[in-house]
């Protein structure tokens, strides 16, 4: 029986730290609605350390053709990455009109991209840290930047 | 207790008591640096039926990291190059120099039916004040088929301090330093930039420490 505990409280304690060192960057939430018939309904929520993972398991090769398409854009999101964890509650952008709204925040240390129009909404929330880790990412993998 | 007991002991205590004693002077360094936090704030308004309003907010120092990262077309490490030929021939520079070293007071006003032009330069600022009313008789002459159209006054006021125009043109010829021009403005305090006001928009340029607009 004790041996039954020890080995669940074990099994317990992994699995509250892989939760927390899955969720430690917090979650990237992707929701995209079109409101006209048979439109598209797209909601993703997953770990931004999946993101951060993921880069490093990628093949390399991969990789270095996504750094590569993305090379001119990599030290302008490099320096906004780093940039907005400076500012973990501001608005950046807000565009409004009778039919379109268009909104870029960050909230509590997540860049938030708003965009609401009469034909679709688009919520994307990532948080600051993930897009730091992505422009390094490519940029390790892109050399010469 | 032990020997190194005792001297980690000592250690402990003159770093709690170093913590306590730098703890205000590091908040108000703190403190001190989110209040330099300058934003520059665009906000148009447009009077049309669709009520477009258009709010930027930016923090100086995220544009002062930003701007020299993005190489394309004229910009470059947050100088923007300018063509000569666009300057009609115009010598900014002398002319800017020219403002700079010369007292405060007004450099051009005109006055016409048309249009009032006030360039002036007071207390480190420079001023230009623009009005037109060219659009004001068009709609003068549709007024009398339909009442109540608005008068088509534009107005345009720019203040903008002489360091940053300085800093402006700091670079080499055909060359304008947005980035000096930025740090300029950072050190420069609350300050309304540009306003423009006609009928159908208002636009106003100006910087603070919120980070959010009016």
């Amino acid at each position: 029986m004790l041996m039954i505990a020890k080995v669940a409280l074990g099994l317990g304690a992994t699995l509250a730290l892989a939760t927390a060192y899955t969720f430690h960057e917090g979650v990237i939430r992707v929701d995209v609605d079109e409101s006209r018939q048979g439109g598209s309904h797209v909601h993703l929520w997953f770990p931004a350390t999946t993101v951060s993972a993921g880069l490093r398991l990628a093949p390399k090769h991969y990789l270095s053709h996504a750094a590569e398409q993305a090379r001119p854009y990599l030290p302008v999101l490099r320096e906004v990455a780093k940039e907005l964890q400076k500012y973990p509650n501001a608005e950046f952008v807000d565009v409004t009109d009778s039919r379109d709204h268009v909104h870029i925040a960050m909230v509590n240390g997540k860049l938030h991209v708003d965009a609401v129009s009469d034909s679709e909404d688009v919520h994307i929330v990532i948080p600051a840290e993930t897009l730091g880790d992505v422009a390094a990412r490519l940029e390790d993998a892109a050399p010469g930047i | 207790m032990g020997h190194c007991h005792r001297e980690f002991l000592r250690f402990a205590s003159v770093l709690a008591f170093a913590a306590v004693s730098l703890a205000p002077a590091a908040l108000l360094a703190q403190t001190s640096t989110a209040k330099t936090d300058q934003w520059i704030h665009v906000r148009v308004e447009s009077k049309d039926n669709k009520g477009e309003v258009v709010r930027v907010n930016v923090p100086i120092e995220m544009a002062e990291k930003v701007l020299p990262a993005i190489n394309k077309d004229g910009l470059h490490n947050g100088k923007v190059r300018i063509d000569s030929a666009h300057m009609e021939d115009v010598d900014v520079r002398a002319l800017l120099d020219a403002i700079r070293t010369s007292k405060d007071g007004e450099y051009v006003t005109v006055q016409s039916n048309e249009n009032d032009v006030r360039v002036a330069k007071s207390g480190g600022y420079l001023y230009i004040h623009v009005t037109d009313r060219s659009g004001e008789k068009h709609s003068d002459a549709k007024a009398s088929t339909a009442k109540g159209t608005p008068a088509k006054e534009e107005k345009v006021e720019i203040k903008v301090p002489m360091k940053v125009v300085d800093a402006l043109f700091s670079a080499g010829k055909d060359e304008l330093d947005v980035l000096a021009a930025l740090r300029a403005l950072a050190a420069t305090g609350d300050i309304e930039l540009v306003t423009v006001k006609d009928s159908e928009n208002t636009v106003r340029v100006w910087i603070d420490s919120k980070n959010v607009a009016d």
